[in-house]
């Protein structure tokens, strides 16, 4: 009777249009009731990115896949910074994972709960890869999330940009580059195919991304790459992907640059601070830390910091919850940049062509090879 | 507080000198981004070159929520002369460091620089606890007994540098300071504190040290054990020993010089013949773990005592490892309000001897 139930209601999702959490990879790409186009979209991880997932044990694994919605963390200030995107009216979510489609349920429950809205939610579909054979592909993210996320590309105007946001695990700033770069017709076809052979990817999972990379309207589409470092990864492990790809310790830093990018207006900044002080335990010390180190780093102006501080001060800072004063926080904030004195921020890195194929030996070396281009333990 | 630190823990900042010591600023620079990953509860302000602070942070795992940069342009030597090099350097990283912590900006200070000049840097910035004439710089020494609820194998020694030309008077504070330190740091709730003598019999030593011991015998507030002769340091006899700054560094150097030599002997040994080199390698796992008791890179530095705030000397050849753990014990005494400690032990033995 329970499976019947089941059926059912996969049945139900298959005749969904464009569904939050619809089951096909390509659903997204024939909607039936046809809408504007967004003005921008957001593409999101889910492990490490969004949820605060520990699977480097098996007993870490096991807890993660048995877990109610509840009892999942998502990452401190990621669910305020989903809701400051959507409020700002024309964005699409979108929510590419590496889990298991049979996870689908617990973790849109999850989003609701923190009362995230999307518009796709793709999950893997571990279960059919296991079931044919295709072992390589349950653990190969090239073969599986370029693809998805080229199909999810395709059919939006050229001018429609695109924010992704993916962590220091695996290898999403590598992935999110590649499909910055092919949309943006910067890897040929023969590129492309070495790429993904090298990677590990299926054949035919190759070919279809050959297949949507050469039909999709070209142009600059992705616009910043965020990579949250869950393992604080050195930032100088991404500098190969150049300026685009801002490497983030929290999201108050990533909002701060977002507001540089006129993504995010300065009361959604501190929103997205209020929430990861009053939910997640945050102190002002950490913020501010998080503020110093991102204008060390060359990822955001000074000039940026005075003009937040200064739409703070006209505008009102909105309500300020666990946090002191609003004139002490602008205080204890600008006494962090002012002890930097004159010395110029680091060189952010250069935007040059992006050699994937030595990317790939790094961020994604083949078996019995070492990863390249992490740091010596200390 | 934050809910990454451990339940009961109060966040402490501790401001690291980045440009001291023999291998700044890139073990020290790494040192503090350990820290970082591995104690949440203590926020560290660096202070020297900011372009080379960032230079190394950008290659190490860290957690930038815990870490503070402060630009300082210029940095004393480690061979410099103390009083020169601080007139000669007003915006000397150690110089600036001190004055953050005396302004409140952070709570202790570690540097593997220059003592002298660090220590100036303290004094000149700092104000010394009622009743304290003469900081004290202490050092921790293994022993052959434990001590403490954690269990700790050395005895401090103090002083062993700061002040060469002592008063009675100054070494009855140098007890007490020794003494509080003992019961906070190494969670020691009565330490055994003993004056260095040429002998265990009270009238034993010069002048001072005849008045220091008649003075001790009186202070209530110290489990004062009598004089220890150099031969009870390494058995662990007192677990605070008293004596002048003079006295302490050559004691300390030759005890260093002596552990050396034995390392030296050992590598000697290993190489002149087959036999002994066996005989070494069935004691090696004993070997390591005198070597893992003695490293002085697992217990970080040496507090200096007087002030109001707490300085730790790290070792001018100090890794990251050692400016992590010296980070770690500042914290440890800050939270267990040393210097309040130290303060009240010395006022009310002072009011008990007007009385």
């Amino acid at each position: 009777m329970a499976r019947e139930d089941k059926d059912k209601r996969r049945d139900k999702d298959r005749r969904k249009p464009v569904a939050p959490g619809g089951p096909s990879l390509l659903a997204a790409q024939t909607p039936a009731v046809v809408t504007p186009p967004p003005r921008h979209v957001y593409r999101w991880d889910l492990d490490k990115t969004y949820l605060k997932t520990e699977f480097d044990t098996l007993k870490q694994l096991l807890r993660s896949a048995f877990e109610g919605a509840a009892a999942k963390q998502s990452v401190p200030g990621a669910s305020a910074l989903l809701r400051e995107l959507r409020a700002g009216g024309g964005a699409r979510i979108c929510f590419i994972s590496g889990s298991p489609r049979q996870m689908r349920r617990v973790l849109t429950q999850k989003l609701r709960l923190d009362g995230v809205e999307f518009d796709e939610f793709i999950l893997k579909p571990n279960l059919r890869n296991m079931l044919t054979g295709r072992f390589r592909a349950m653990r190969e993210q090239v073969g599986y999330k370029l693809p998805a996320l080229l199909a999810g590309r395709s059919g939006l105007p050229p001018e429609t940009r695109e924010t992704c946001f993916g962590d220091d695990a695996e290898a999403d700033g590598f992935i999110y580059s590649l499909y910055g770069d092919v949309i943006a017709g910067r890897v040929k076809r023969r590129l492309l195919e070495e790429i993904l052979e090298r990677a590990g990817a299926y054949e035919d999972d190759a070919q279809r991304a050959v297949t949507l990379a050469e039909s999709i309207a070209s142009g600059e589409a992705v616009q910043r790459i965020f990579i949250h470092l869950d393992r604080r990864s050195p930032t100088s492990r991404f500098d190969r992907y150049g300026a685009r790809l801002v490497p983030v310790f929290n999201y108050f830093q990533a909002a701060m640059v977002m507001f540089e990018d006129e993504q995010l207006t300065a009361p959604a900044v501190v929103r997205v601070a209020l929430e990861m002080v009053d939910r997640f335990g945050y102190t002002v010390e950490a913020l501010r830390n998080s503020l110093q180190d991102l204008l060390r780093r060359g990822r955001l102006r000074r000039t940026t910091a005075r003009a937040l501080a200064a739409e703070l001060t006209e505008g009102g800072i909105p309500q300020l919850g666990a946090l002191p004063s609003a004139r002490e926080l602008l205080l204890s904030f600008a006494t962090r940049v002012r002890q930097l004195g004159d010395v110029p921020s680091m060189q952010i890195p250069i935007d040059v062509p992006i050699d994937y194929l030595a990317a790939l030996e790094a961020d994604l070396p083949r078996k019995g090879k070492k990863r390249t281009d992490i740091a010596p333990p200390l | 507080m934050d809910p990454r630190a451990p339940v009961g823990t109060r966040s402490v900042t501790v401001a690291v000198d980045a440009m001291g010591g023999d291998h700044a600023p890139g073990e020290i620079v790494r040192g503090v981004a350990m820290l970082s990953l591995e104690a949440p509860h203590i926020y560290t302000l660096l202070v020297g070159d900011g372009e080379a602070i960032g230079a190394v942070l950008s290659t190490v795992r860290h957690d930038p929520e815990r870490i503070a940069v402060h630009h300082a342009p210029e940095a004393v030597k480690m061979w410099e002369k103390p009083a020169e090099a601080l007139k000669e350097h007003p915006q000397a990283s150690i110089l600036v460091a001190a004055q953050l912590v005396a302004d409140g900006a952070a709570d202790a200070l570690v540097s593997a620089g220059n003592t002298g000049a660090s220590v100036l840097a303290c004094a000149r910035t700092w104000r010394k606890i009622p009743g304290v004439h003469r900081a004290a710089l202490a050092s921790v020494y293994p022993t052959e007994i434990r001590r403490g609820e954690k269990d700790d194998p050395f005895s401090l020694i103090l002083d062993v540098g700061a002040t060469l030309d002592v008063t009675a008077e100054d070494l009855v504070a140098f007890a007490i300071m020794g003494s509080a330190y003992a019961a906070r740091v190494s969670k020691n709730p009565r330490p055994r504190v003993a004056l260095l003598s040429n002998g265990a019999e009270a009238g034993k030593g010069p002048p001072e040290i005849v008045e220091a011991h008649r003075l001790l015998q009186e202070a209530t507030e110290l489990n004062f054990v009598g004089n220890v002769e150099g031969v009870d340091i390494p058995r662990g006899t007192a677990d605070v020993v008293v004596c002048s700054g003079f006295v302490g560094n050559v004691v300390i150097k030759m005890l260093e010089g002596v552990s050396e030599t034995i390392v030296r002997l050992g590598h000697y040994a290993s190489k002149e013949k087959i036999l002994w080199r066996a005989g070494l390698a069935l004691l090696s796992s004993g070997i390591s773990r005198l070597k893992e008791v003695t490293d002085w890179e697992q217990y970080g530095g040496a507090p200096v005592l007087g002030f109001d705030k707490l300085f730790i000397k790290a070792h001018g050849r100090s890794r990251a490892r050692a400016i992590a753990n010296a980070a770690k014990v500042a914290a440890k005494a800050v939270q267990a309000g040393l210097a309040e400690d130290i303060e009240s032990a010395l006022k009310s033995f002072h009011s008990r001897r007007a009385a």
